[in-house]
């Protein structure tokens, strides 16, 4: 059976995926990067393997995500892709009438706007990471509740408070004030969902032409309060897909297996073995000129395979 | 010979050929500080007020790497350029805070430039000459060439070069784009790229755009690479004057990318903490939504020095143009 693999090397988890021929998912994962993406790729291969069919033949590798070029050497890729294309590609491949797709991530949020199965206009968070994954995460384990748990909880919420999205430390000083006055819990987190998609909607999304039908993505669609936030906020439904995880991960396999096909060759996949394999990555200072570049390396087994970083390029191999 | 130091920063990329044929005519070395680099911006951090913007952060970082190897430091007041409009608040407090800042300098040269106020550019030339001679028949025959040669530059970078690649042309050495070992792929299409100059052409801080847009297949044409007038024209024809003479020239040339049909897309890259910018960016979107056949991002640069976010939004952006052929 052939196989299409998607890697996409996210900030706070790494995703995984196989398509069959026909784009449907067969096997996916998704796992914590821990600040290791070498080794959360190589964790993700071996758990993948284990969900696929063993006569499994991988036709076409893709990475994206802002390890996509770390990932893409590793495993020997056959596209390199950005996670907003990725992304959009996922998307309209699922549902080809979408026209609007908010993605949030673990650092990133996006707004994606498709017409006619066509991205017309993107944007991204800039300097800020108020309102993503990580903050949610940082809000959940400070209230000792697991984040898995917090959208059943705003979903509860009778009175959700007012709390200040704009900035993530000024949403927690606001979050603590109102804990301590008494509000319950449910409250209070239905209250940050709501201040996280007014945040949203008010920053990334500001000046785009918002129309239905919406697909809500990446790993903070999980959470029903957020969702239930957007819906609120925008009167009108929004989809959350079945792999909304793993979209990327989709995308970029659906990538690579064209790219392959355009072109009329072969995948570069360097096997599952990539898995077993003794990589380390180490980073050293340049000091050849003014500018001190922190280039990375890749070994394996002690040899470098890859090296980036580097301003003027001298230190790739 | 007298060593005068100017910083590659903020107005350089607007004025370098004014500036230093005016000082060499007058019998004084100009000195340049190095391109920006991890040293310059790590400077800049540490000395700078911590509410400025990342530019005169840099323009901190410039004058210290300057400062030990120059009589003089050129730090000009630019207050106003033109009859009716000013420049932004951090260029004409500029010579302030680096005199609150920094210690140790040589002597700084805080010429006013003040069109508004009346006093003509000459004026504020004749008396910065007066720093050197006496002899007004010096000053003016340095100014006029000086004019000349700043003339001369603006016309070769409208031929689609960078200033720092004018500059290349005009001192006769060969540009280092040429000797890139990577070829660039065939243009297949034309990006307007608008922004203050020391943001487009600082390689260092803005993660080498220009080049990046090169290397993805644009051509790349920025307001620097339009004739004036153009731009003079298209900023006029707004509803109201803007107030900033650069940002005049960003919208101007903004106007011109949506309404002449010669571009395929339009980047717009702003610092973080840019005032002016940040009220210029709302009118630049207000155009953007009335052309929705030409695709516009807006890209936020700050200190970072991980090149993903650049990279991610270019490659995006890109792909999108071109999936929608």
């Amino acid at each position: 059976m052939k196989g299409y693999l998607g890697i996409d090397v996210g900030s706070v988890t790494t995703k995984m995926v196989v398509l069959n021929e026909d784009d449907e998912v067969i096997a996916y994962n998704y796992l914590r990067t821990g600040g290791n993406p070498v080794k959360a790729v190589q964790e993700g291969l071996k758990d993948i393997i284990e969900r696929l069919d063993p006569l499994t033949t991988i036709q076409a590798v893709g990475t994206t995500g802002s390890g996509r070029y770390l990932a893409g050497v590793l495993v020997g890729a056959d596209t390199i892709k950005n996670e907003i294309t990725a992304h959009a590609v996922a998307a309209t491949c699922l549902i080809p009438e979408a026209k609007t797709v908010f993605e949030i991530g673990g650092q990133d949020s996006k707004i994606i706007i498709i017409r006619d199965e066509i991205v017309i206009d993107f944007a991204m968070n800039t300097v800020c990471a108020a309102g993503t994954g990580s903050f949610l995460d940082h809000q959940a384990a400070r209230i000792n509740l697991p984040i898995e748990k917090f959208g059943e909880y705003a979903l509860k919420a009778r009175n959700p408070v007012r709390i200040a999205g704009r900035c993530t430390v000024f949403a927690e000083s606001d979050m603590i004030h109102k804990q301590q006055t008494g509000h319950n819990r449910e409250d209070i987190i239905a209250g940050l969902c709501q201040a996280l998609v007014r945040n949203y909607l008010n920053n990334i999304a500001k000046g785009k032409e918002l129309l239905s039908p919406f697909l809500f993505q990446g790993g903070v669609a999980a959470n029903q309060g957020i969702k239930a936030a957007f819906e609120r906020e925008l009167e009108s439904e929004v989809i959350v897909p079945p792999h909304h995880a793993v979209m990327g991960a989709i995308g970029v396999a659906i990538l690579a297996q064209e790219e392959l096909a355009s072109r009329g060759e072969k995948t570069k996949f360097k096997s599952f073995e990539v898995a077993e394999a003794d990589y380390q990555t180490s980073s050293f200072e340049c000091g050849d000129c003014a500018n001190f570049c922190e280039v990375v390396q890749l070994s394996l087994s002690d040899q470098p395979v890859s090296r980036w970083g580097s301003r003027c390029r001298k230190w790739e191999v | 010979m007298k060593r005068i130091g100017i910083a590659r920063s903020l107005l350089y990329y607007h004025y370098f050929y004014l500036w230093k044929t005016f000082f060499e005519e007058l019998g004084v070395e100009v000195v340049l500080s190095s391109p920006t680099n991890k040293k310059i911006l790590e400077n800049g951090m540490k000395k700078a007020v911590d509410d400025t913007c990342l530019p005169v952060k840099l323009t901190f970082g410039h004058l210290m790497d300057l400062a030990d190897r120059v009589d003089y430091l050129f730090i000009p007041r630019l207050v106003s350029i033109e009859p009716d409009a000013f420049t932004c608040p951090k260029l004409i407090g500029l010579p302030d805070m680096i005199k609150a800042n920094l210690e140790n300098l040589p002597t700084v040269l805080d010429t006013c430039f003040d069109i508004k106020k009346g006093i003509s550019l000459y004026q504020s030339f004749l008396e910065l000459g007066q720093n050197f001679t006496n002899k007004t028949a010096l000053i003016n025959n340095a100014f006029q060439k000086a004019e000349m040669k700043q003339k001369e530059f603006e016309k070769t970078m409208e031929k689609g070069l960078t200033p720092e690649e004018a500059i290349d042309i005009m001192e006769g050495s060969p540009s280092p784009a040429n000797n890139n070992p990577v070829k660039p792929r065939t243009e297949d299409l034309k990006i307007g790229l608008i922004g203050h100059p020391y943001n487009l052409y600082d390689n260092y801080i803005n993660m080498d755009l220009i080049e990046k847009l090169r290397q993805g297949g644009c051509q790349v044409i920025t307001a620097e690479m339009l004739p004036a007038p153009v731009m003079k024209k298209e900023a006029a024809a707004w509803r109201e004057d803007i107030f900033w003479t650069m940002g005049r020239k960003m919208v101007g040339a903004a106007f011109h990318f949506f309404n002449s049909n010669r571009v395929d897309g339009i980047i717009c890259c702003i610092s973080f903490e840019c005032g002016p910018d940040s009220l210029l960016e709302v009118l630049i979107l207000e155009e953007a939504r009335k052309h929705k056949e030409i695709p516009y991002m807006s890209l936020i640069i700050d200190e970072h020095t991980g090149e993903a976010g650049v990279v991610t939004r270019v490659e995006a952006f890109l792909d999108m143009i071109r999936r929608k052929r």
